[in-house]
């Protein structure tokens, strides 16, 4: 197949047209005959022991039907990642966050469920609140769990760091820090649950049979009795996950009771104090390298806030500990990570999964290690920089698809902009990072996906699959894979909804796997429909199979393109003559394989490999920060959709400047103070970037057509090539995420004090 | 309270509360639920319509301010065939739809502006966009949809026209 009809062309996204015209139902755009809605009571303080809940002010509340609190969860009352899970629907006793759910009202109308909810009035006995990493970490802490408070503490071991130490010529070290992020999707979180023997449950939710599994268990019914259909998806980027468990099983529970519709809508504030966000890090690093700029040793210890909850912290402490040392090859490396509670929202998965954080420290420190060296940024991350047969952090060895030195001669050989003069108001910088990250789940968990491919007589195609589209375009990626394979028009493939009756359970749509994992499984289906298809066409031309090719809707001759049968006249006498037009198949990432101790083995199918360079102009009397010249090189192995890939770097991008300049969750006291988008400074369109995206094309022999994942990768590059820059600019060594107008003006103006 | 309103080209007459917010009056009455709510503040302007030709926030508006007057939400940007006016058909080419959610609200911003000024500059695309958010695509091929409508409205005037 190596004249390509739809892979690496120009497609528009398959799912669009709805999403222009506003006839794609969202979540909160169902409505049911006698639907009520729900909305929660939240603790609003982070620590204490509820004594007592007066529910009678909300039943006074015109419209109002049902107060819950945590005796009326018919299950366990419990919902998480990874057992066993530690985080209850409603609080029954121990405050742990304050924006901990702890009754939920339900009314006739939307307005009245939150009027009553504010009515109910809590007592909570307080308790001092553990704030901070060296407060959860202290010997005489108190407990917020019953197993303390570390999530997960993790070692990658390889060789002997002491001596290399010992060895090197020159050693940095330095404690970065960076700070919460909220996702920000436009559509709140959002689920409408309809009661009967069986649920059915219309979520805004990115993994629909992990919502069945909690659903299930806190209805205490088994799983086949609950039907998870995901709406349209306003964006989730990691975010809809615990939550949509959360709100999805209190709208069921409250949907059997009165055995009518609930919805459930959260509010802004909510989506930001009730859901989880990106953990805020600590990590101390240090590197050692020789004079000719070969780095010989790494110890990093990587501390993350995972505030109340585990969520998805166990998982988040493996990334960044296989991820903390970066894209280079080092013999002598010892990284610890640790994942800890604390009184605050919880935090899971954001796209990027703890690469942003490790990532801005470790390149950092690239970048310092240069100066000191007095080597250029790019050739020291070249000559460090893994290829392939190279063992990485994890000793695994690559032997195709490892493009990082290719992203950096791509960077390199970029016509950029000449670095202007420092002026009396602008000071000018440039900055670069390189990473990989991990693609699929690894050491994460097992990785299997199931696909669909089904073709009607007409020679029209039906695609299932339990992946969820959010935005980033996989129904099309999907779409064009069947395409491709079976010959047949975009036009003429179709991707059904995600509705856990319908398609198989394929694990959760994270870790930039769809493409990858959901893209192979789709492939594999695809090409055994496509195996009838040339069997039947080789009957019709009485000819050998190898004689048959499928494109451009026909079945064709090759030696005689001018003999061609139609598609749909194949697929009609391929159904009468009992050849199968359907099949359900399986991709299954290998089991990674490694040491429990060291972490010293395989874990990733692949890795995305990426090198950024950021320019920029820095105004000395605002501390505004101008983007002037972005270019972001990655290694995607083969794009399938050239629009969807930009359009998923250049967020991505977007994303992480704003982690690196502009976005901060403000606490006092564990509370959130900046829940609504006023205070929380999203980036608008004046903030954009002008990203550009260079595909770097060295095929993954795990994807399909060579394809690896990209939606998250350019965050942690972005953020990282941001700090450089911007260093780069002022003269000084920032430490912590974000960079914000008033620590560059402080810095200059220490830098003119000193 | 009754009102009448022109809603997409169409004489509406209601029954709301006087505290009815345009938002809910829309999704909740008149079943137009291509209009998002995002903050319920007008801060991400997902709920944008046209009242007059004006970009609004419907979740700011009440509905007695829309009474005799105007409106236009997504719903009422197509042609009444199905045929898509030219910002959507932009958007669509370029790629400046992800999840969609701001979509509708990013359209109408967009419409407002190509309707009083056919070929904008881009700072005059990013003020006329500035009160909607988006945390897909970074912007840029938003950008690029706006500017690419903007030259098929100026070779094909008779498309999308008020």
């Amino acid at each position: 197949m190596d004249r390509m009809s739809v892979i690496g062309k120009h497609v528009r996204k398959v799912d669009g047209l709805e999403l222009v015209t506003g006839q794609a139902k969202f979540s909160g755009d169902y409505r049911f005959p006698g639907m009520v809605y729900g909305a929660v009571k939240r603790a609003g303080v982070p620590a204490g022991r509820i004594t007592k809940i007066d529910v009678e002010p909300a039943r006074k509340v015109p419209g109002v039907v049902d107060v819950l609190t945590a005796k009326d969860i018919p299950g366990p009352n419990l919902i998480g990642v990874l057992p066993p899970f530690d985080q209850p629907l409603l609080a029954a006793d121990e405050i742990r966050y304050a924006g901990e759910s702890v009754v939920l009202v339900v009314a006739e109308t939307a307005a009245a469920a939150r009027r009553a909810a504010d009515a109910v009035s809590l007592s909570i006995e307080p308790v001092e609140p553990i704030l901070t990493l060296d407060q959860a970490l202290a010997p005489d802490a108190r407990k917020i769990h019953e197993n303390g408070n570390v999530t997960l503490s993790k070692k990658l071991i390889k060789g002997e760091v002491k001596p290399a130490f010992e060895s090197a010529d020159v050693v940095v070290e330095r404690t970065y820090e960076t700070s919460f992020q909220e996702h920000g999707y436009l559509e709140p979180e959002t689920v409408c649950a309809i009661p009967g023997r069986r649920f059915t449950l219309y979520a805004s939710c990115q993994s629909p049979f992990h919502i069945r599994g909690h659903v299930a268990a806190n209805l205490s019914v088994p799983a086949s009795r609950v039907q998870v259909v995901q709406a349209s998806t306003g964006g989730s980027f990691g975010g809809k996950d615990d939550v949509a468990t959360e709100i999805g099983a209190l709208a069921c529970i409250a949907a059997q009771r009165l055995n009518r519709p609930v919805m459930i809508a959260h509010e802004r504030k909510e989506s930001i104090v009730g859901s989880n966000l990106r953990h805020a890090a600590r990590i101390e690093i240090e590197t050692g390298a020789m004079n000719d700029g070969r780095i010989v040793a790494r110890r990093i210890r990587v501390l993350l806030d995972g505030g109340a909850y585990a969520s998805e912290s166990p998982f988040v402490t493996m990334k960044t500990l296989i991820h903390a040392v970066g894209p280079y090859h080092i013999d002598h490396v010892e990284v610890e990570s640790t994942s800890v509670y604390t009184n605050k929202t919880y935090c899971g998965a954001f796209r990027g999964f703890g690469v942003p954080q490790v990532t801005f420290a470790s390149e950092s420190q690239i970048d310092e290690l240069a100066e000191k060296l007095g080597i250029d940024p790019l050739e020291i991350r070249r000559i460090n920089g893994l290829k392939a047969g190279d063992p990485n952090a994890t000793g695994q060895v690559y032997e195709q698809s490892v493009g990082l030195l290719e992203t950096i001669a791509t960077i390199a050989d970029q016509p950029a902009p000449p670095k202007p003069a420092e002026t009396d108001r602008y000071l000018y910088g440039t900055g670069y990072a390189s990473l990989a990250q991990g693609i699929s789940n690894g050491a994460e968990g097992v990785d299997v996906t199931g696909a669909s491919v089904q073709m009607s007589q007409d020679g029209s195609v039906l695609v299932g699959i339990g992946l969820t589209e959010l935005g980033q375009g996989s129904r099309t990626v999907w779409s064009q894979i069947a395409s491709e394979v079976l010959g047949v028009g975009m036009e003429s493939v179709s991707v059904r909804l995600v509705d856990t009756d319908a398609v198989h359970d394929s694990g959760p749509t994270v870790a930039s796997r769809s493409t990858t994992v959901g893209g192979m499984a789709v492939y594999k289906a695809a090409t055994e429909v496509r195996k009838s298809l040339v069997s039947m066409a080789a009957l019709m031309f009485q000819t050998e199979e190898e004689n048959i090719e499928l494109r451009e809707g026909f079945a064709i001759l090759k030696m005689d393109d001018s003999a061609r049968i139609p598609i749909p006249n194949v697929a009609t006498a391929a159904y009468w003559t009992g050849f199968p037009l359907m099949n359900l198949a399986f991709s299954k990432a290998p089991d990674a394989n490694f040491d429990d101790e060291t972490h010293q083995g395989d874990i990733y199918i692949a890795y995305n490999y990426g090198t950024h360079r950021m320019d920029v102009r820095v105004d000395r009397l605002t501390g505004e920060v101008k983007v002037l010249h972005h270019v972001a090189a990655h290694d995607v192995g083969r794009v399938i959709n050239p629009l969807g890939l930009e359009g998923q770097i250049e967020g991505a991008a977007l994303m992480g400047f704003g982690f690196a300049h502009m976005e901060k969750i403000r606490y006092v006291d564990g509370i959130i103070q900046n829940a609504n988008f006023a205070d929380y400074a999203l980036p608008s369109i004046k903030d954009r970037i002008p990203t550009a995206t260079l595909a770097v094309e060295d095929p993954n022999p795990t994807g399909p057509f060579g394809a690896k994942g990209a939606g998250e990768p350019p965050v942690a590059a972005t953020a990282a090539a941001f700090a450089n820059a911007v260093a780069d600019a002022v003269g000084h060594r920032f430490t912590r995420l974000p960079i914000t107008r008033e620590d560059i003006l402080e810095a200059i103006r220490g830098r003119n004090d000193g | 309270m009754r009102i009448q309103f022109r809603c997409n080209g169409a004489d509406v007459q209601v029954e709301v509360e006087p505290d009815t917010r345009v938002i809910d009056l829309l999704r909740e009455h008149l079943g137009l639920t291509g209009t998002k709510e995002g903050c319920g503040r007008g801060e991400c302007g997902a709920c944008t319509i046209l009242l007059d030709g004006v970009p609004v926030n419907a979740c700011l508006l009440l509905a007695g301010k829309i009474a005799d007057r105007e409106i236009v939400t997504i719903e009422g940007v197509a042609g009444a065939d199905g045929s898509l006016h030219p910002i959507q058909e932009a958007f669509l080419d370029v790629g400046a739809v992800q999840c969609g959610f701001c979509t509708p609200g990013m359209i109408l911003s967009a419409k407002a502006l190509l309707d009083e000024n056919r070929t904008p500059g881009v700072e005059e695309v990013e003020e006329a966009l500035s009160g909607n958010l988006c945390r897909c695509t970074g912007y840029g091929k938003i950008v690029d949809g706006v500017l690419e409508a903007s030259r098929r409205l100026t070779e094909e005037p008779d498309r999308g026209g008020e």
